[in-house]
């Protein structure tokens, strides 16, 4: 049913107003179109990501060299589901259903964060992802935590609370081995070489090439640019990897005393493209192991539905 | 024997509430898909009590939830409720403030009404300040509860699990190098 | 109560075996779960049962820090460096983790026998022993729950579901006297009431099981034959289940910490 034009604007008047207060919309709030769909595309991306994102450090549980590490990775994956679940959550509230958004998903027609589409090589990536990956993620997390619809909001709040264990643990992991034996140290900076960029370019695109977020910060749900969160990464990340002894894969990095910033390189953008529209090293690995996990559970879903209804046929 | 389930997707929806202590109000935190209400229960206790701290979680439908935000009580100019009907007891959770948090709406009370329309009504009535911005009320028998007796079992291993606190790693920093050699890479 | 100096050679000896049995069990069983991280049928049952994978990996490290106190073991080189002939657990446990039903039914005996066995060591004489037992105990109760509702979510499903159950509990019955068949130490330590009876846990177990099953309408298979063979025989399966999980620690087995 349209609405007037003077009506959608006194709507959408109101609705910016409530942002600029700081009031969170909740669902039953109305919301313009446009707001609701990059909601659902950003809530449902950012759950795949965490979901698909278990794959790569999912796969080193059974080889974690000590019980501790056994443990906390287990912890660590496990968040990743958790917070996949969060974020499916806070997008069922806007109306698709997780049925819908697994099916995309699977389908192949939804995204997720390219980074993880390479692959883990050695044990001490599962460090570096959680040193690099989930500090990058925690910028993103952070500034998303304040955004405008509650549901988002509430479940990055409760991300970012768990977040900061697995950047301390990959850290931890990462500084020891740095300073450990030859072949420890040989394996960081394996690890590191090849997922520097990936992290860089996990911020997403240069604000040049980013069309959706002027309108993201107009209503809220976006309160920094791609290279002002990136720039901030570098920063932070860059000289404690130096100071551990180990050497950035950027041979333009270098501090400009002038902006007080760690100025790098360029980034390969060909790449990123490539590895967003599904050519990756693993892009087909983690979506089919995807594809396969939930085949092989059809079966256990259908027993509980059965199951379900036969309890409600004898209630 | 049933040998062809009904749509077998990820199962029906249901909000979880947990309550962080005794004395504090249960909590909407999210929702779980699970088969029944008895698997939501154990599915809300792995989902949302992995951390501390935890002393009792509800589970009800999604579709047994009646949820309206101020807006849109103040857009409906009457606000009509159910004709008749068998009075019920509703529990009601309200949200209060626009400030960040993790959790949603909070339990208030229990009021008795025909119908969630109601409830909603009465729930204005009955808890009128602070004025709510959003409020939830739920049928009393459409809500499951984690037994109160295994609740040591269900919430106090999560405060164990230490390795997975972010306090328990202290503070972790490389030692700085003298970078002034070779440039400043 | 006695403590660690208290016990004579022959005792300590016999509690580490028996405590290296227990942890290994922990430890295997806990492997298994944590192949379904990534994989399983929910996003919500992922998250259950690396639960229950850390519950038993940490019930591992109860059981192995309760033998260090006796021997000066360190855990991690038991866990990382001994050879597939050393390790103590039962075949159960290092059977590959199969589909969900395999899974939740080799989940459902195994708490069982938990919840029978830990009720059992909180009274035991060796102090340490109950103490760790009433930890592990707690986590128990919900293992316990959680695997049983799929086991009659199975049984009472779909045709298909039930099929794999029943498969399942063919496969799995011929292993499950494995569980309280004594190891040579057992004898004295359940004299001197530090660890208990395997015929009255044997009791308890299948008393418990027989009545799940039941309401499930499932029978136990009267065919099956026992597996022969004690604790230090193992199959193909912990072979390549090892030689994953030491790779990494034994690559570089000069390492300190990692």
């Amino acid at each position: 049913m349209a609405e007037p034009v003077a009506e959608e604007q006194e709507r959408l008047d109101a609705f910016e107003a409530r942002i600029a207060n700081g009031e969170k919309i909740e669902p039953g709030d109305w919301m313009p179109q446009a707001y609701r769909k990059q909601l659902v595309r950003m809530i449902s991306q950012h759950a795949h990501s965490e979901v698909v994102g278990m794959l790569p450090e999912g796969a080193w549980i059974t080889r974690a060299p000590s019980l501790r590490r056994k443990l906390i990775l287990i912890a660590k994956v496990q968040d990743e589901a958790g917070h996949g679940q969060y974020l499916y959550h806070a997008a069922e509230t806007l109306g698709v259903t997780r049925d819908e958004l697994i099916d995309a998903l699977l389908t192949g027609r939804a995204k997720y964060s390219s980074v993880f589409n390479y692959p883990t090589l050695t044990w001490a990536d599962v460090g570096m992802i959680g040193w690099l990956v989930d500090g990058a993620a925690i910028k993103n997390q952070l500034m998303l935590a304040q955004c405008s619809y509650g549901p988002y909001s509430r479940a990055m709040v409760r991300i970012c609370a768990e977040e900061t264990f697995h950047h301390k643990q990959g850290k931890e992991m990462v500084l020891t081995y740095a300073q450990g034996t030859a072949s420890q140290r040989t394996m960081a900076q394996s690890a590191l070489d090849r997922w520097w960029w990936p992290s860089l370019m996990m911020l997403g695109p240069h604000d040049s090439d980013s069309p959706n977020t002027p309108q993201l910060v107009r209503w809220g749900i976006k309160t920094k640019t791609n290279d002002q969160v990136r720039q901030e990464f570098v920063d932070e990340h860059a000289p404690e990897l130096m100071d551990a002894g180990l050497s950035l894969p950027d041979p333009a990095l270098r501090f400009d005393p002038s902006s007080g910033h760690w100025m790098h390189g360029p980034i390969d953008w060909d790449e990123f493209w490539s590895v967003v529209k599904g050519h990756g090293p693993v892009n087909a690995e983690r979506l089919a192991a995807r594809r396969r996990a939930f085949d092989d559970g059809r079966w256990v879903r259908e027993a509980m539905a059965a199951y379900a209804a036969r309890r409600q046929q004898a209630a | 024997m049933a040998s062809h389930a009904p749509q077998a997707g990820e199962g029906p929806r249901w909000e979880v509430f947990k309550q962080d202590a005794l004395g504090k109000p249960h909590q909407a935190v999210g929702s779980v898909h699970a088969g029944d209400a008895e698997h939501a229960l154990l599915m809300a206790r792995s989902v949302y009590t992995r951390r501390p701290a935890a002393v009792s979680l509800w589970v009800a439908p999604a579709e047994a939830v009646f949820a309206v935000t101020a807006e849109q009580l103040a857009d409906d100019d009457r606000w009509s409720v159910e004709d008749g009907g068998q009075e019920r007891r509703f529990l009601v959770f309200r949200k209060t403030s626009h400030r960040r948090s993790m959790t949603f709406v909070d339990h208030v009370g229990e009021v008795t009404a025909a119908g969630p329309r109601a409830a909603v009504a009465a729930a204005r009535q009955a808890f009128p300040e602070p004025p709510a911005l959003a409020w939830w009320v739920v049928p009393a028998d459409r809500l499951s509860a984690s037994p109160d007796a295994e609740a040591e079992a269900w919430f106090d291993p999560a405060g164990d699990k230490t390795y997975k606190q972010q306090s328990a790693y202290g503070l972790l920093a490389p030692k700085k190098r003298d970078r002034s050699k070779g440039g400043d890479r | 109560m006695s403590d660690a100096n208290r016990l004579d050679a022959k005792l300590q000896s016999a509690l580490v075996a028996r405590l290296t049995a227990m942890a290994d069990d922990e430890l295997i069983l806990g492997h298994r779960d944590s192949e379904w991280t990534g994989h399983a049928p929910l996003l919500e049952e992922d998250i259950a049962l690396a639960n229950i994978a850390q519950d038993e990996i940490g019930h591992a490290l109860l059981w192995l820090d309760a033998r260090s106190e006796l021997d000066g073991s360190d855990p991690d080189e038991l866990a990382f460096f001994r050879d597939v002939g050393a390790f103590r657990n039962v075949r159960m446990v290092e059977l590959p983790k199969g589909d969900w039903a395999f899974t939740m039914l080799r989940q459902y005996l195994f708490d069982a026998y938990e919840t029978e066995l830990l009720g059992r060591l909180r009274t035991s004489s060796y102090r340490p022993l109950a103490e760790a037992a009433a930890k592990a105990a707690k986590e128990e109760v919900f293992h316990l729950r959680h695997s049983a509702l799929w086991i009659e979510r199975l049984a009472l499903g779909t045709d298909e579901s039930r099929n794999r159950l029943t498969r399942a509990l063919q496969r799995i019955w011929p292993y499950i006297l494995q569980l309280w068949q004594p190891l040579p130490g057992d004898a004295a330590l359940q004299r001197a009431g530090i660890a208990p009876d395997p015929a009255e846990l044997e009791e308890a177990v299948m008393g418990r099981v027989s009545a799940a099953l039941a309401a499930a309408g499932l029978e136990p298979p009267t065919d099956a034959i026992p597996h022969p063979g004690g604790r230090d025989r193992h199959g193909e399966a912990l072979v390549s289940l090892l030689i994953d999980m030491q790779s990494v620690a034994r690559a570089d087995p000069g390492v300190e910490a990692w």
